[in-house]
């Protein structure tokens, strides 16, 4: 199939950037997005330019590498579905896809279609951990755990750190993320002694970079491990508990 | 038999050196009381004093953020570098099966003794025995402490940890969570790490990507790095340097790794003086998908649990057309079942996928290339119901439905084996250290535990192993002597020599002006070694992939193409250096397999085969570790390998 | 600005349930209205408690008009330069809140000049103010939405409420932090059933005006 590519070039974080339209010839529906990328830089290189830069890495949809705005929606059209496993066969033959970086303050233009989420890091950094040291965790036999509430915190464990929810959000909001973090390390039988110290942190390092939540409820529509949209009022509870209980755990 | 494929084979004389006998350094006398004994012995730092001590840690996976986070916890100074624009995204974070521990819990009979015996068994006796004990005996506690930082291991109603069987065992040892235990893992270790950077121990270094070892006074005393953003190649030194750097399967190109795990840090080393061992083991896995275009980037990786409940099959008739569900039963042939009864549909993966190409070789191949075998789940549905299965493999099924457009609970699978898991790496003796002292190795990028083949959920534990246990006890013994000196000044001739290498080799890359960037020479490389250095070897094939990889090399010299610039964010120039170390590693993964005459594990030479088809494993010759020195041609030492606990058998997963 | 909302949501319910007194006639809507000014006397001074009502709210409009304010501000800065734009209808009653809460800040206005102060032109002609113990709020209501084009602003604000209504409730279930599925189903339904049943209590008067149904 043949496809335009208007595709967003910046140099470095200073440059000021803009669109730019590439014909791409001889792809087949079954190409993934970034499998495009791949060929289409290829025949740039081909040809003397420099290839579009863009992040990527497990291309299973599992290490958060990867994201592109696709026609002004992160990752692209098909929802809750990283950019690494979308397929070409969502667009029309003959048309023309808009591809542009991830947008948000928080997210500084690297190069091209690459920014920098290390914003989401640092949320981490605040409090996302358990303090427990190595050899020093007791016999996870020792205690117990239901199957449905290991199960819950799957649900919510499975983010995968893409930061397309901070995209998606019309807010510039980091809520889905972080509240998937919250509950999920609030809701295991090791993780409960920091609670309340660790929702105020990073709750706290969330509002210095990131939006507020009104609820769009986009974030969800994008999010590639399908996080639910619950994880914002459990980074609300988490946020109360902490508020009225006044302790560390 | 041989004659048959020597006629055009290289003489490996003309390729090689033999170097001498090295020592692997583990405790004499029971492997089984090895580590006890050699922790008793190890020197110790004081807590006081562990901050003056600088540890350089290469790779924030599994193996890296778990050595940085302990070694952080302990008090010391730690440096942690990644490539990636955060921890989390290491290659780790992708496997998905489980976590093996020999916990020993259930009464299936499973212990220490016996995992260590399922592991050596498994890597067809070419690993440490003494590692392996290890390796089960720190098992038991990284489950305690991976679930103690967040890691939500599924659980049985009852509300104990759930176990599954895994390929290549008959108990149930493996651990999980769903289809996606190392992301959790992985998450679990970066936010540990993250704990530690917050706490002010360690000093992360994301996208940054290390280009060369810095030796000085015989000792690895730094590494030289490249800032991926700004291009600016700088120093860092220290008392220590851990690579945990990954493996290098993606020499493959279509592999089931990260598009960006390379070799560069770990071979760069060994082009400074470490050695590399057995680099023509890798492991094929069984279920990744088959290809279906020249642009697929990879070839995604399926879970082996679904060999749990799924079967594995292929028409009986070459040539078949039919749809797989209109192929009556008796017109089915499960040939994992039939030629491995004990083991059936778990049988280790290297004879797993051995076994697949033999049937797409002989015709029997499934789907419009007829490149894959059918992996059924329609019995187990059957049996177990929709909801236990979906529970099961739901996220594995959704993924697999994605990339092909079938659903898996109404059609077979189509699978494929696919490159996947490096066993070699660089050398370490008993106490991880490589060869050049100072400079220690864990997880993938080393050569430990895994022998000449590993078993499933045995790389989540030992990149755990290495990172949360063996390197927090090794590395403070290297480290207690060497109180009162300080990491090497930046003006050390060591250092500004190293940096100024490194820039070189950069620069003459990106002014590299041929044609061809560097995807097109990695595409090729791989379907060099797919052909000639895959999942069977001949010394024909082999010295013939050393023809085509010296000429691909020659030709990459000329006709390279590195768009942009070294001065700032360049993809290509990345892409450029890995190549290059990775067509450097293809020639000695041949020399390699050309060199190791006998079939074992992974590596399988034609010319060394039972009358049954099975592995002609040469003890009497070969029961050694090959590990190689640089050099204009490289020189193969040998580390002897002895077995006390598990004496050496013929693997037979016929019956048990 | 989830507490402050879901007081005025109380506050509308209650408003709305005293509206429906229209229905009555002229003596019980009146009645109604000299109640809520004589409210628990004389333990509180005559107005004591509609006074003390009507602080809470101004205390809460400040609040919620000043965390909305705060809310676009920071918003708008984490964005970036770069707005997301063509968003599907799925997001419309959230993309709306910043619109629909400025027409309702107007309504509130014009509503208190039309039938709580009595001035004109936001009155009617004919607009009476009520004694101690005496209230024409029944006359006046009919007089302002004997006027069509009042009567018709009254009807779209009350859509327009609906649809704030609506969101924000379902915001407030989030900012107080309901992850139970059980109840978030309850606050999805309760959330859509009040913002509807308060939209066409409140609409049904000035249709019912204009129609001459209530007279």
């Amino acid at each position: 199939m043949r496809l335009t590519l208007k595709i967003w070039r910046q140099r470095s974080g200073d440059d000021v950037g803009g669109f730019e339209s590439y014909e791409l010839d001889g792809a087949g529906a079954e190409f993934t997005l970034l499998e495009a990328l791949d060929k289409l830089n290829d025949t740039i290189v081909a040809g003397g330019g420099e290839p579009v830069a863009f992040d990527s890495d497990c291309r299973e949809g599992v290490c958060g590498s990867c994201g592109v705005t696709v026609d002004g929606v992160p990752h692209g059209p098909v929802a809750n579905t990283p950019s690494c496993r979308q397929h070409l066969r969502s667009f029309p033959d003959g048309g023309t896809v808009t591809l542009e970086p991830f947008r948000s303050a928080a997210y500084p233009v690297v190069k091209d279609l690459v920014v920098d989420r290390s914003a989401l890091d640092r949320v981490i950094e605040a409090g996302g951990f358990v303090s427990i040291d190595a050899g020093t965790a007791p016999d996870a036999d020792s205690h117990q755990a239901s199957h449905e509430t290991v199960e819950a915190a799957l649900d919510f464990a499975a983010c995968i750190g893409c930061g397309a929810c901070v995209a998606a959000c019309p807010n510039g909001s980091a809520n889905l993320f972080t509240g998937s973090k919250l509950v999920h390390l609030s809701l295991l039988p090791t993780t409960q002694e920091e609670r309340g110290k660790r929702a105020g942190a990073m709750i706290g390092a969330m509002e210095e970079e990131f939006g507020p939540c009104s609820v769009y409820g986009e974030c969800v529509q994008v999010c590639p491990a399908g996080i639910p949209l619950a994880a914002i009022a459990g980074l609300n509870k988490e946020k109360l508990r902490a508020v009225l209980r006044g302790k560390d755990n | 038999m041989s004659a048959v494929f020597d006629s055009a084979a290289i003489n490996i004389d003309a390729l090689r050196d033999i170097g001498g006998i090295i020592d692997g350094g583990a405790p004499a006398g029971d492997p089984a009381g090895a580590w006890a004994d050699r922790k008793l012995h190890y020197k110790l730092v004081s807590p006081l004093n562990r901050r003056k001590f600088d540890v350089i840690v290469v790779g924030t996976g599994l193996a890296g953020a778990a050595c940085a986070a302990a070694l952080g916890e302990l008090g010391y100074n730690v440096h942690a570098f990644t490539f990636h624009d955060a921890p989390r995204r290491a290659h780790s974070v992708a496997a998905q099966g489980g976590i093996n521990a020999a916990r020993g819990r259930k009464v299936d009979n499973d212990s220490l003794a016996r995992f260590v015996k399922d592991t050596v068994k498994g890597g067809d006796f070419r690993a440490r025995e003494a590692d392996c004990w290890r390796l089960a005996e720190e098992s038991v506690r990284v489950i305690d402490h991976m679930e103690a930082v967040g890691a939500p291991f599924a659980r049985e109603y009852g509300g104990q940890l759930a176990t599954r069987s895994f390929g290549g065992v008959q108990v149930s040892r493996t651990y999980y969570t769903r289809g996606q235990t190392g992301q959790q893992l992985q998450v679990a270790a970066s936010q540990a790490l993250l704990r530690q950077v917050a706490a002010g121990t360690v000093t992360l270094h994301t996208r940054s990507e290390m280009l060369d070892l810095i030796v000085a006074d015989g000792r690895a005393q730094g590494i030289a790095v490249r800032d991926l953003t700004t291009g600016d190649i700088w120093a860092q030194t220290g008392h220590a340097v851990v690579l945990a750097t990954g493996g290098y399967g993606n020499v493959f190109f279509k592999s089931t790794l990260a598009k960006n795990s390379n070799v560069t840090a770990a071979f760069r080393a060994h082009k400074r003086g470490a050695l590399f061992a057995s680099p023509s083991f890798i492991q094929f896995h069984p279920t990744a998908l088959p290809l279906s275009s020249e642009w697929q980037s990879k070839t995604i990786l399926m879970s082996e649990s679904l060999r749990n409940d799924g079967r594995i099959w292929v028409p009986s008739a070459p040539g078949e057309t039919r749809p797989a569900n209109d192929i009556p039963e008796a017109e089915r042939d499960y040939y994992l079942e039939r030629r491995y009864p004990a083991f059936g549909n778990l049988t280790p993966r290297d004879v797993a996928s051995r076994a697949a190409r033999d049937e797409i070789d002989a015709g029997r191949g499934v789907g419009p290339l007829k490149n894959g075998v059918y992996l059924d789940f329609r019995d187990s549905l059957a049996r177990l119901g929709r909801k236990v299965i979906e529970e099961r493999y739901g996220n594995l099924f959704e993924m697999y439905t994605d990339a092909t457009g079938e659903n898996p609970l109404e059609v077979p699978m189509r699978i494929a084996p696919g490159a996947h898991f490096s066993m070699g790496g660089l050398w370490t003796d008993y106490d991880a250290m490589a060869s050049i002292p100072g400079l220690f190795v864990g997880g993938e990028a080393g050569w430990a535990y895994h022998g000449a083949n590993r078993l499933g959920a045995n790389s989540l534990l030992s990149a755990c192993v290495d990172g949360w246990f063996t390197l927090p006890y090794a590395v403070p013994n290297f480290l207690a002597p060497l109180l009162g000196q300080q990491a090497l000044p930046a003006d050390h001739p060591a250092v500004v020599g190293t940096v100024a290498e490194a820039r070189a080799v950069v620069d003459a890359l990106a002014a590299s002006s041929g044609t061809q960037g560097p995807d097109r020479f990695h595409r090729r490389l791989g379907e060099i070694l797919y052909t000639h250095c895959g999942v069977s070897r001949t010394a024909e094939g082999l010295s013939e992939g050393i023809r085509l990889i010296r000429e691909l090399r020659a030709e990459f010299r000329t006709d390279l193409r590195v768009a942009g610039s070294p001065d700032g964010f360049n993809q290509e120039l990345e892409r450029a250096g890995r190549v290059a170390d990775f067509l450097d590693l293809a020639e000695l993964m041949c020399i390699d397999a050309l060199d190791r005459e006998e079939s074992c594990g992974a590596h399988f030479r034609l010319e060394h085969q039972l009358s049954d088809g099975e592995a002609a494993r040469d003890d009497a010759n070969w029961s050694f570790v090959s590990a190689w020195q640089h050099g204009a041609r490289p020189t193969r030492h040998n580390e002897p390998l002895h077995f006390d606990s598990v004496l050496p058998e013929t693997r037979n997963y016929k019956s048990s | 600005m989830a507490v402050t909302g879901l007081i005025f949501a109380a506050f509308v319910l209650v408003h709305m349930i005293g509206n429906l007194k229209v229905y009555q006639g002229a003596e019980h809507f009146n009645a109604y209205a000299v109640w809520l000014r004589t409210l628990l006397e004389p333990l509180f001074p005559y107005e004591g408690v509609l006074w003390a009502l009507r602080i809470v709210l101004i205390v809460c409009l400040v609040g919620h008009v000043g965390g909305a304010a705060m809310l676009v501000a920071r918003a708008r800065r984490a964005r970036g330069p770069f707005r997301r734009r063509r968003l599907p209808m799925r997001s419309f009653l959230a993309r709306t809140m910043p619109v629909t809460g400025v027409v309702l800040l107007l309504f509130v206005i014009f509503h208190l000049l039309d039938l709580t102060t009595g001035t004109r032109p936001a009155a009617s002609a004919s607009f009476e103010h009520g004694t101690v113990d005496t209230s024409h709020a029944y006359e006046n209501l009919i007089a302002s939405f004997q006027r069509p084009e009042v009567a018709l602003f009254y009807i779209l604000a009350m859509v327009v409420l609906g649809m704030h209504l609506a969101h924000g409730l379902w915001t407030a279930t989030h900012d107080l932090g309901a992850t139970s599925h059980r109840l978030r189903a309850i606050a999805v339904a309760v959330s859509g059933i009040l913002a509807i049943a308060i939209m066409l209590g409140n609409i049904s008067i000035p249709v019912a005006v204009l129609l001459g149904v209530v007279q």
